[in-house]
């Protein structure tokens, strides 16, 4: 039998039998689109969470005072350590070969007024060095200005948030912030960001970090961003680091330098674990699905006897009417798989225009393996029934077409 | 017809086309089983964090530093309105709190004897094993002292810490060096092991007081309160409110109960496990298209035998009846037999794998049988229904 002949002959079947292949279509469509679908919300979710922590840039390696020696791999990112990290270590850092721009940082707490209203912040001490390697922009006026890490100019720039808590509708620019016992003449407002993973950068007030020193009277840093001037360099840099704070701190290792991959990778891998095992339980219903199949196949086999015998009695091979058979189920999955995708797409293409910071997106390896999976399972639940009907005795299957 | 002939034929019925029925029943008992095993997880799950969060005990409340803190990170940041000493102490004077911990906490190197532990360091007082259910191994642990008073430089090594250190040997009595400062330790805890990926055992505790120093800090990151069983929460809330705004001025700190915590933490895994469940039930929908498809192939495929019911003048009633329990009956073996399997993988996580959560709920597995016979009325109501409306005359010329 040539294959437009099977394909006519299989395509016949689907026509006749409108209702039956409609049925499987659904649970093929069902189960496809339940596995795109889930894995696409999974690398969605991804891809936002990388691409957050991106906006940290590539070069860019954190240091943070202590070091623990506990087994697993997230590093001490919170807490204290007996030795300070202290702007001398951030300066020597700065002469390192190699190394573009260092920023400390301090991170506190405090009561903010200005002009009779008053907000709880979260206040950045740091130098204009940390908007470049955050890439915070500002909206309005200037950002903290370019100086001695050590004097403590009165100045502050506040994110929008804080600047319509604080100032409502009216001017910021020039006006005089109060936290704790200190004044801070607002000069520029920061771009929103919108909330970045940790911390709302919307609802802060930067100040240089001499100022935040002496605001929660505290010498020692909360952390050190220090940008390397090419990715390669990181290794090596990473390492004089360590070994210039060593000699800083009588010669023992008392900190911690990590880079954005350690703290990416572990997010990466829990979340592309979720995915897998989302579209994994989705894919059982492939599974059930291939049931389905092989239960049509089989109904459609005992209907068909006296045709099939009429095909032995043709001359047909038992091979090639076991390939009609499969055929036809493969047929029958491919159309499903190929309806399941499409819906898939369209779900998700909607899905991106209303959450616009979603890259939703099949990944490839789950559309190559939702058809793949649907394809196979109709092969394996599929091959029973046909090769029973090739063996049929063609005498037995002339003759039972009688009665129907 | 009586009901026992009811039941005769839609047994005949399914036996009939056995290997059809057992393909539908195999594919319900997937999906059946899906959604019971993910269940059974999510609940493993969730009450495997609850006894995890739990085992510090759960009449526990937490004080920390600053105000609009979302997410617990605020005590660990600096602040210009520091939680002290002074004012954990002035909360031990609350009537109904049993005991009050104020908590540093950070790394730093141990040493002793030229060999070197980084470790974690907490900052607490003689409150703490009574407080968070810890046990001394040996020795005792951190000394009450009075209030206002300094406290002497004692640590308590946690287990991992303790054997890293000295091994086999004892440590009480002996003086290890911790950033800078001798400390002489006078007691070891019993193993406490992880908590969810965190070493509860290599720990290093000292009075708070000197951990404030040796972090040269200002302020505590926390104050933890027990208080005694059956006392008003309301009320205690209040007082410690009422205590730290007479201290302070205003409210610049936060109150947190464990319940809160707990109950949220709760309620999280619970919509988790909803969720899971309901990622399940998909391959459940795909089974019920399989009912539904087999159970219209087999109404055309005995058009004469309905007919022949109808003409021996059985209302459409009770064809309706008939055809919905053999949807019903093929729907709850796969129930059935969803479970079997369920207990089956219980059955073999207990001797492989014990530690695996798998709880299976009595009341998940009823509400997935009353599933399945959802499930079979349900893909069962259309062809039952075109049964139950066929023409005698038709049906029996069909014959």
């Amino acid at each position: 039998m040539r294959f437009p002949d099977a394909l006519a002959f299989a395509l016949q079947v689907i026509r006749r039998q409108r209702f039956r292949t409609a049925m499987v279509m659904l649970a093929l469509i069902i189960g496809v689109s339940a596995v795109n679908l889930l894995t696409g919300l999974g690398e969605g979710a991804r891809r936002y969470v990388v691409g957050e922590f991106s906006s940290l840039g590539k070069n860019t390696l954190i240091v943070l005072p202590g070091k623990t020696e506990t087994k697993g791999g997230m590093p001490p990112l919170v807490g204290e350590a007996p030795r300070d990290l202290t702007l001398g270590d951030g300066l020597a850092l700065l002469r390192i070969p190699g190394m573009q721009s260092v920023a400390p940082l301090i991170i506190g707490m405090a009561e903010l007024s200005s002009g009779g209203r008053v907000r709880d912040s979260l206040i950045l001490g740091s130098t204009s060095e940390f908007f470049r390697i955050r890439q915070l922009k500002v909206k309005l006026g200037k950002a903290l200005p370019d100086q001695d890490w050590d004097l403590a100019a009165p100045v502050a720039v506040i994110g929008t948030q804080l600047k319509k808590e604080l100032f409502g509708t009216s001017s910021a620019l020039g006006k005089w912030v109060r936290a704790d016992q200190r004044r801070f003449r607002v000069i520029g407002i920061l771009e929103s960001k919108g909330v970045a993973l940790g911390h709302n950068l919307d609802e802060v007030m930067l100040i240089p970090i001499a100022s935040a020193q002496t605001l929660f009277n505290q010498a020692g840093l909360f952390r050190i961003f220090a940008d390397v001037m090419h990715e390669r360099q990181i290794p090596a840099v990473r390492q004089r680091m360590l070994e210039v704070v060593k000699a800083r701190h009588d010669g023992v290792e008392d900190i911690t330098v990590i880079t954005q991959d350690s703290v990416l990778a572990g997010f990466n891998r829990i979340l592309r674990l979720l995915t897998v095992a989302v579209g994994g339980i989705a894919a059982i219903s492939l599974g059930v699905a291939g049931v389905l199949i092989m239960n049509i196949m089989l109904i459609s086999v005992s209907q068909r006897t006296s045709e099939i015998g009429l095909l032995k009695a043709l001359g047909a091979t038992q091979s090639t009417i076991r390939n009609l058979f499969l055929g036809e189920a493969l047929l029958l999955a491919l159309l499903g798989a190929f309806a399941g995708t499409v819906i898939s797409e369209l779900l998700l293409a909607l899905g991106r225009l209303s959450f616009e910071s979603m890259p939703l997106q099949t990944p490839l390896w789950a559309r190559l393996a939702s058809v793949s999976l649907a394809l196979g399972t109709a092969v394996i639940f599929a091959w029973i029934p046909s090769v029973r009907a090739s063996r049929l005795a063609p005498v037995e299957a002339l003759g039972s077409g009688q009665g129907v | 017809m009586r009901f026992t002939d009811g039941v005769r034929w839609i047994v005949t019925a399914l036996g009939t086309g056995r290997s059809r029925s057992i393909l539908t029943v195999v594919g319900i008992a997937i999906g059946i089983a899906a959604v019971a095993l993910l269940t059974a997880i999510g609940e493993g799950v969730r009450s495997y964090v609850m006894t995890e969060f739990s085992q510090f005990g759960t009449r526990i409340i937490g004080v920390s530093p600053g105000k609009n803190v979302t997410g617990g990170i605020g005590g660990i940041l600096s602040s210009v309105r520091p939680l002290t000493v002074d004012d954990a102490d002035a909360l031990r004077r609350i009537p109904a709190v049993e005991t009050v911990i104020p908590v540093v906490q950070g790394v730093g190197e141990l040493e002793f004897e030229g060999r070197h532990r980084n470790v974690k360091v907490m900052g607490v007082n003689a409150d703490m094993p009574a407080a968070w259910n810890f046990r001394v191994a040996q020795g005792r642990f951190l000394p009450e002292v009075q209030a206002g008073a300094a406290s002497s430089p004692y640590v308590v090594l946690g287990h991992t810490a303790h054997q890293e250190l000295f091994g086999d040997r004892s440590a009480l009595g002996r003086k290890v060096r911790l950033g800078g400062r001798a400390f002489r330790v006078i007691g070891v805890i019993e193993p406490k092991g992880d908590m969810l990926g965190f070493d509860l055992d290599d720990i290093a505790y000292i009075p708070a007081d000197l951990a404030l120093q040796l972090f040269n800090r200002e302020s505590l990151m926390e104050i933890d309160l027990t208080f005694a069983a059956g006392a008003d929460m309301v009320k205690l809330q209040a007082d410690i409110r009422r205590r730290l705004i007479d201290r302070h001025g205003r409210e610049d700190f936060t109150v947190t109960t464990q319940d809160q915590m707990l109950n949220s933490l709760d309620s999280i895994l619970s919509v988790l496990t909803l969720a899971v469940a309901l990622l399940g039930s998909i391959s459940l929908l795909v089974g019920s298209v399989g009912i539904v498809t087999t159970l219209t192939t087999s109404v055309q495929e005995r058009r004469g035998e309905i007919g022949l019911l109808h003409a021996l003048g059985a209302p459409r009633q009770q064809i309706l009846i008939l055809f919905l329990g053999e949807s019903v009956a093929l729907s709850l073996c796969g129930g059935g037999i969803g479970i079997l399997i369920l207990l089956a993988c219980k059955g073999v996580a207990l001797v492989f794998y014990p530690a695996f959560p798998l709880t299976p709920q009595p009341l998940y597995i009823a509400l997935a049988l009353l599933l399945s016979v959802g499930i079979g009325l349900l893909a069962g109501a259309t062809p039952a229904y075109r049964a139950s409306i066929l023409n005698p005359v038709d049906a029996l010329r069909s014959e």
